[in-house]
């Protein structure tokens, strides 16, 4: 493990909304370089986490750092331009902007248009075929590379993914992984956020496992994968913390 | 994409429209020559005047697809805009700015600032409220921006706006056009365009777009979506002033009537364009402007309808939203608020408040406490008055409770509904005063609420209020104006019988028995079968027709309930004022203070329609204490601040107390009553919850305590001993949880 400050760190967080706590205490490091797995059942607090992470959420007590720095109360488009990248549940697009407008306000963040085109073209050349298309009348899909598009051409410090799978085919669900993949080989930082565990502890350094609103454990990939079968069924392990 | 294409319900508006227009141009016919000199004057006075409106309504149409708000007070901010642009330019006492300065002052720099001020004080928190207390708020404010305007520009002068260019202009044959109507036309095209490259070429203007997909995920982008709707906001109101200020020397310089010819086109237009297509909403206000300067020079309508041109744009309006395919309404705005659960009022205590209203009649009848009411003093006479003022828009104000407050059909009309029960009793008793036909007029109303339910049964939300606020429009620009509807005449006192309601005093104290009667069949109608239907078709209309509500018929039956309620309430107001006056008593202001103080009562509540007296009570108490002298500072506070301001603030108040005035009281109060054990609960359950907010999101509008938590978890086995898990605990307790 390297000396320097985690990339993105949560120190006893507690969040929720309104006088309902969602999370009771999260404790997560993730390192620079290093793609995190945080995996756990429905209602576990797994998005929540990711919308403290993002800023969306402010921590009623605890901590947020990112870089090393506290960043607790920091809107989430302060964060944006600072480099975190959430790619939220359920397509992060805009459906009544064509492709191109969507890729537009990609460039708040600091990457150039012709920048963000040219790489998401590349990766996605299908999104070149409909850039005069409304977002919302692709498949879902190519909506889903439409999202990713995002995160794989503006060049984020974070990337934070939740539920990629969700909704899709396993044959496209194999295809933005293996772009995950890429993206993890070029040392960016990724936390990724999934019910269903198979694929993503392919590419997984690390692996959390969340319930109940806190993380009880956290491990290599293929001890995690042991356990969750367990952690699913709601029988707490009673594995270190 | 979908595309529309021309669906039946489209191909028959136009058909109809096109009728329409040829029927009564047929029957109009002035006479005059058509020349191609005089029809290309026409066109470009219609051009002209159209290019405004659509200034105007793209304002208005900027501002809703960027924020999802629908703003009523678009016009008002057009209003004061151009009122204080006079104030600037055009007053002779006045500093005397020239006209071109003054014109950048107000739309760059001033009209932008309201619009910032605006967003930041109120519009931001309409955000996620429902779509009644957003365009209450927004009404509220256009009610205030107009009195305010009023009030600064004090209606003792003639004031007037000048042409630019001094109203020089080119001729084309015998007629001129003026320079001024000439470059309004290239400055609306400019804006169009221009509007147009920001919306869809800029980053700023795409992201404006990006807010109403989603907003978290504008912000997770790293746009500002705070920044964006601020920005909107002021281009709105930049817009509004300077359509304000361009119309302004083609009309009759009053508030009221600028505010008039500016929204309703503007809002006419902006439903062509679907309140999203600015090129439909600019086509919309061309066409408008067009009808009403061909309409000028080619027709003559005669002294039997006497505002056909004021009958434009609402009639376009009421094409527009009948037409407008049923999938697109509800784009741009999701409701995301669940509305407050309330208690309903058993029969029991409806019982007891009607008793003791007509306990309070009855001991004014006896003069067992003597206010002086049988003194014929001024003073009397005045809060006599007021009182029957005040009882009879209480009557009215009902009528609302079961449509608005319980169906949550937005009814924008409540005096055209009122007007038709005068006009039928009119015609049923002539002017005997016959009490006894009360009833079948409200018998008689309730088809007239049956048929417009058909129109309405179709829309929601907005497109209702729209709808509703079209057939206000229609109604009393030229339906009511009509001779034969209200020919001359005088309504006598009711009488049932031999026994006649001859004084004042009688018929006020009749009224209020009669409001309690109202308000108990009302408590009673809430506990039944249709008012159960009507609240679940509130809150989900498709729930309610899974679980097998006729939703249509449901509709029908609340609209012609309403109708005939309103219709009865009509007669008694028609009574208290002697005679109905078409041209004055129907006016939209008129609508709005009914529907905005009931709202801000609390719609849902029978006896909020009291509240309703408001304004006659506080004027009543300011002239019974300038009677007593030496009050000078209150009673300028009741007359000339509360009296006046009262309906418009109190509307605006909503965007933080969104539950109505009267109910909050009852809140406070209803812990008191022995009965009310679910209050108590309620109160201490509030107190336990201190500053938290509550929860909008997870689809609970009760949260669960600490304790309640955790014996759920506990059964569910999740927590296996009975030590709290802590974190429940922390929400509650915070103190706890550093054990």
């Amino acid at each position: 493990m390297t000396t320097a400050a985690p990339l993105l760190e949560l120190r006893g967080v507690r969040a929720g909304y309104g006088i309902i706590d969602v999370l009771h205490g999260v404790d997560l490091v993730l390192q620079p370089g290093e793609v995190l797995a945080l995996l756990g059942p429905n209602g576990a607090g797994k998005s929540t986490t990711l919308a403290v992470a993002s800023g969306q959420i402010e921590p009623s007590s605890g901590q947020l750092l990112i870089g090393g720095r506290e960043v607790n109360g920091a809107r989430p488009d302060a964060l944006a331009r600072s480099g975190v990248c959430l790619v939220p549940e359920g397509r992060g697009i805009f459906p009544n902007l064509t492709v191109t407008e969507n890729l537009r306000m990609m460039t708040f963040a600091g990457t150039s248009l012709s920048a963000i085109q040219e790489k998401a073209y590349e990766l996605f050349p299908r999104l070149e075929e409909r850039r005069r298309q409304l977002a919302g009348t692709l498949s879902g899909g190519e909506q889903q590379m439409l999202a990713m598009a995002r995160a794989m051409a503006t060049d984020p410090a974070l990337l934070m993914l939740d539920e990629l799978s969700m909704g899709l085919a396993p044959i496209i669900v194999d295809e933005l992984y293996s772009q995950v993949a890429t993206l993890a080989r070029t040392g960016l930082s990724i936390l990724i956020v999934e019910q269903f565990a198979k694929t993503v502890l392919g590419v997984a350094d690390t692996a959390a496992i969340m319930l109940h609103g806190r993380v009880t454990r956290t491990g290599r990939p293929d001890e995690i994968a042991e356990e969750l079968t367990a952690a699913y069924l709601g029988i707490e392990s009673g594995g270190h913390q | 994409m979908r595309t529309s294409g021309l669906r039946p319900s489209l191909i028959f508006a136009i058909l109809a429209s096109l009728g329409f227009l040829v029927v009564v141009s047929w029957q109009s016919w002035a006479g005059n020559t058509v020349t191609l000199d005089s029809l290309l004057v026409a066109t470009i006075a219609g051009l002209s005047v159209g290019s405004l409106y659509a200034i105007s309504a793209t304002g208005l149409v900027v501002v809703y697809t960027t924020t999802g708000t629908f703003n009523f007070a678009h016009g008002g901010i057009g209003v004061f805009s151009a009122f204080l642009y006079w104030e600037l330019a055009e007053n002779k006492d006045g500093i005397g700015l020239p006209r071109l300065f003054a014109l950048i002052l107000v739309v760059l720099v001033v009209a932008p600032a309201i619009g910032v001020f605006l967003d930041l004080i109120l519009m931001r928190r309409l955000r996620t409220a429902d779509l009644v207390v957003q365009l209450m708020v927004t009404v509220g404010l256009m009610v205030f921006l107009l009195t305010l305007t009023g009030q600064l520009w004090q209606a003792d002068q003639a004031r007037s706006v000048g042409f630019f260019w001094e109203g020089q202009g080119f001729f084309i044959g015998e007629f001129k056009v003026t320079w001024h109507r000439y470059m309004v036309i290239v400055v609306a095209a400019a804006i169009a365009l221009l509007l147009r490259l920001l919306l869809y070429r800029t980053r700023i203007g795409v992201a404006m777009r990006a807010v109403v997909d989603n907003r978290e995920l504008t912000a997770l982008n790293g746009a500002r979506p705070g920044m964006l709707s601020s920005f909107a906001w002021a281009l709105g109101s930049s817009l509004a002033a300077l359509a304000g200020i361009l119309i302004a020397p083609e009309v009759q310089f009053s508030p009221a009537n600028l505010n008039d010819v500016m929204l309703i086109a503007a809002i006419a237009a902006a439903a062509l364009g679907q309140l999203r297509s600015l090129p439909l909403t600019v086509v919309g206000g061309l066409l408008i402007g067009l009808l009403q300067q061909h309409n000028a020079q080619w027709l003559s309508h005669g002294a039997d309808w006497p505002f056909t041109r004021l009958a434009i744009a609402p009639i376009v309006l009421f094409l527009v939203v009948l037409a407008l395919p049923q999938a697109r309404l509800e784009v741009g705005r999701v409701a995301t608020n669940l509305r407050p659960v309330e208690r309903t009022t058993n029969w029991a205590e409806g019982a007891f408040g009607s008793v003791a209203l007509i306990v309070v009649a009855i001991v004014l009848a006896n003069g067992w406490l003597d206010f002086g009411v049988w003194d014929p003093g001024p003073w009397n006479q005045i809060a006599l008055n007021n009182g029957i003022a005040a009882m009879v828009i209480a009557l009215i104000g009902l009528s609302l409770v079961p449509l608005t407050g319980w169906a949550g059909q937005i009814n924008f009309a409540p005096l055209a509904f009122a007007g038709f029960g005068a006009f039928l009793f009119l015609k049923l008793a002539g002017e005997s005063g016959n009490a006894l036909w009360i009833p079948v007029v409200g018998l008689l109303c309730a088809p007239l609420g049956a048929i417009v339910a058909l129109f309405a049964a179709r829309l929601s939300g907005l497109y209702l209020a729209l709808l509703s606020l079209a057939f206000a429009l229609l109604m009393a620009k030229l339906v009511y104006p009509h001779p034969k509807i209200f020919p001359t005449h005088t309504f006598a006192d009711l009488s049932v019988g031999s026994y006649t309601l001859d004084s004042r005093y009688r018929f006020f104290l009749a009224l209020i028995i009669v409001f309690a009667v109202m308000m108990f069949a009302l408590v009673l109608l809430r506990r039944s079968r249709f008012g159960r239907r009507w609240v679940a078709m509130q809150d989900s209309q498709a729930a309610a027709a899974t679980i097998g509500v006729n939703v249509i018929l449901t509709k029908v039956i609340v609209y012609a309930t309403s109708a005939a309620l309103a219709g009865m309430a009509g007669v008694f107001w028609a009574i208290s004022k002697n005679s109905i006056d078409s041209g004055r008593d129907f006016e939209l202001l008129a609508n709005f203070e009914i529907v905005l103080l009931m709202a801000a009562a609390g719609l849902a509540m029978p006896a909020a329609a009291l509240f309703l007296s408001f304004r006659f009570v506080i004027e009543a108490l300011g002239g019974r204490l300038d009677e007593a002298g030496s009050f000078g500072p209150l009673v300028w506070f009741l007359d000339s601040f509360l009296a006046k301001f009262g309906p418009g603030l109190l509307a605006i108040g909503m965007v933080v107390n969104q539950r109505g005035a009267v109910f909050e009281m009852g809140k406070g109060f209803a812990p008191l009553l022995p009965w009310r054990r679910d209050a108590r609960r309620e109160l201490a359950l509030e107190r336990e919850r201190g500053r938290v907010r509550e929860i909008g999101g997870l689809g609970l509008t009760e949260p669960f305590t600490g304790e309640a938590l955790l014996e759920i978890d506990h059964e569910l086995g999740v927590v296996d001993d009975i030590t709290p898990a802590e974190g429940y605990r922390h929400a509650v307790h915070p103190e706890v949880a550093d054990v």
